[in-house]
């Protein structure tokens, strides 16, 4: 790591109040799958309201850390803290979950929000179903309360009008941007989102960074794995560069982009 | 008059007949739901993670699919009381004809439905379940509220087909006396010496009753189609 890095936030001590307290902390993540290391103890920081992007090659574990973040994949040793109180700890692979910690998996993955790749809409339910069944059977909110909370999420993406359809006719920015109102309706503390255009071509891209670029706009707290650099450059209050299941450089866009702090993001930004 | 009424008795076999092409839809009707919940229970224990689980429903299912039906009809009812009275001296195990054909069915079948259900639980995607788990949803929710109801549509089209199939298969319990279609259409060809009439008539009965259970299940194969649903080749009969 480069020794003119700009100052990161302490760990150690942190404010009680204002916009510098880490929403999200992870310490020391580590995780592999058998033998084979995939994340090497990750640390990261993020500030409410904060848009951090992931940069990385293929396979330095981009995917895993987001979801150790809200433990679709169990991780074996560190800890992550959500508003300075510990929400997951790291467990040896051999270890089964506890009743207490798969109901502490729940209550992390509500605070959580995650967005997919390829959408995951569940294609039996319409749209205006998938966006309310959160509500209704996580939360438990009355029917109508639920649909008021998908009504305004819907409207938010631009999509109000699409609620009586079946999500596999939508196209799949269309589908995308129904994927974040359903992970909007849950009121997360943060959202996350792995390779959210990877799957589509320009122009459906544009209309989910649309709805992205709002969403900082409105202050929402957001990880992002991406692979389009124009997008991260613009959208980023900080980019995180990954490499080999580390956090090889952490800084503003224009430090990551243009000053390259590290060989391997001068690699990575070429091959690009 | 004397002769219209004495045709008219003679007629009566005819009605009796019919009358019995309830009870392969009788037969089927409780075997089948039976079988795709026991089918589900098995498909369960053998996606379960511990052996104990597992195992059992492999054992039960192998078994079941590599031996005759009507040798399991025999077993079962002939061979269980056997079992009742040695191990506990009393006929608890004893079971009349009509259950028995019943159970028999079902557990016959239920290994087959087995099969279709796990393979329409692995046919949906796995992004499904972890996209219902990062809604916050515990995994019993994410089973039932999004995971079977997909599995659900992919499994219909195939037990359905073999739901046709056990409508013929019920005939098999006429070996332990069930009074069903094909052993009345027996009784009356002996009495009135008229077999192979009786034998046409009762696979004319049976061939409409599997059409119409075939249309019926096309029907909703093709409301399940518009809602996307998927395919998925397997089933009893077309291994
Ligand atoms: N279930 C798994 N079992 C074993 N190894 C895995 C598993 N999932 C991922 N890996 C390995 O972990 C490493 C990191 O994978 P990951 O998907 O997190 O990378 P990534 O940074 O998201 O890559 P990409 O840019 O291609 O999406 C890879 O080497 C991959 O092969
Ligand atoms: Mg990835």
């Amino acid at each position: 790591m480069s020794a003119e890095q700009p100052p990161r936030p302490p760990t150690a001590k942190l404010p009680a109040e204002g916009g510098a307290a880490p929403l999200m902390e992870v310490e020391g993540l580590k995780k592999s799958y058998g033998p084979k290391v995939v994340l090497r103890g990750v640390d990261m920081q993020v500030t409410r309201g904060e848009v951090v992007t992931i940069l990385g090659p293929n396979g330095c574990g981009k995917s895993t850390f987001l979801r150790c973040l809200n433990l679709l994949e169990q991780y074996q040793d560190g800890v992550v803290k959500l508003k300075g109180e510990v929400v997951s700890r790291g467990r040896p692979e051999d270890r089964k979950a506890t009743e207490e910690e798969q109901a502490a998996a729940q209550a992390l993955r509500l605070r959580v929000g995650m967005v997919f790749q390829r959408f995951n809409l569940f294609p039996h339910m319409t749209v205006l179903e998938n966006v309310m069944v959160g509500p209704k059977k996580v939360l438990l909110r009355s029917h109508s309360e639920a649909y008021d909370v998908a009504e305004r999420m819907l409207s938010k993406v631009g999509l109000w009008e699409k609620h009586p359809c079946d999500p596999l006719t939508l196209s799949g920015g269309q589908q995308q941007r129904v994927a974040i109102a359903r992970a909007l309706a849950m009121n997360p503390d943060v959202m996350l989102f792995d390779e959210a255009t990877s799957a589509l071509d320009p122009v459906m891209t544009r209309d989910v960074f649309g709805v992205v670029r709002e969403l900082a706009a409105e202050g929402m707290t957001m990880i992002l794995v991406t692979h389009d650099m124009d997008f991260a450059r613009d959208i980023s209050d900080r980019t995180v560069f990954m490499e080999e299941g580390v956090v090889a450089a952490v800084g503003t866009p224009e430090y990551i982009f243009d000053q390259r702090p590290v060989p391997g993001i001068q690699k990575f930004l070429q091959r690009g | 008059m004397e002769s219209i009424r004495e045709y008219l008795v003679e007629q009566i076999f005819i009605w009796k007949l019919l009358a019995a092409a309830r009870y392969p839809l009788y037969l089927t009707a409780l075997a089948m739901p039976l079988a795709v919940v026991f089918g589900l229970v098995l498909a369960a224990m053998r996606r379960a993670k511990t052996r104990f689980l597992s195992w059992p429903a492999v054992f039960y299912v192998e078994v079941v699919r590599g031996t005759p039906l009507l040798v399991q009809i025999f077993l079962v009812y002939f061979a269980l009381p056997k079992l009742g009275h040695l191990l506990f001296n009393s006929d608890i195990l004893t079971i009349g004809p009509f259950p028995c054909g019943v159970l028999c069915l079902a557990g016959n079948y239920a290994a087959y439905e087995s099969e279709i259900l796990r393979a329409g639980l692995d046919a949906v995607d796995k992004g499904q379940r972890e996209a219902a788990l990062s809604l916050g949803m515990s995994e019993r929710q994410a089973f039932g509220y999004v995971i079977l109801p997909q599995a659900f549509r992919i499994v219909i089209p195939p037990i359905v087909n073999d739901m046709v199939a056990m409508l013929k298969d019920t005939c098999l319990v006429s070996a332990i006396g069930v009074r069903e279609l094909l052993k009345t259409a027996e009784n009356i060809g002996r009495e009135k010496a008229n077999l192979s009439e009786m034998y046409m008539a009762a696979s004319i009965l049976y061939m409409l009753l599997s059409l119409g259970c075939y249309f019926l299940g096309k029907w909703v194969e093709k409301k399940l189609k518009a809602k996307g649903g998927q395919e998925l080749p397997a089933g009893k009969f077309e291994h």
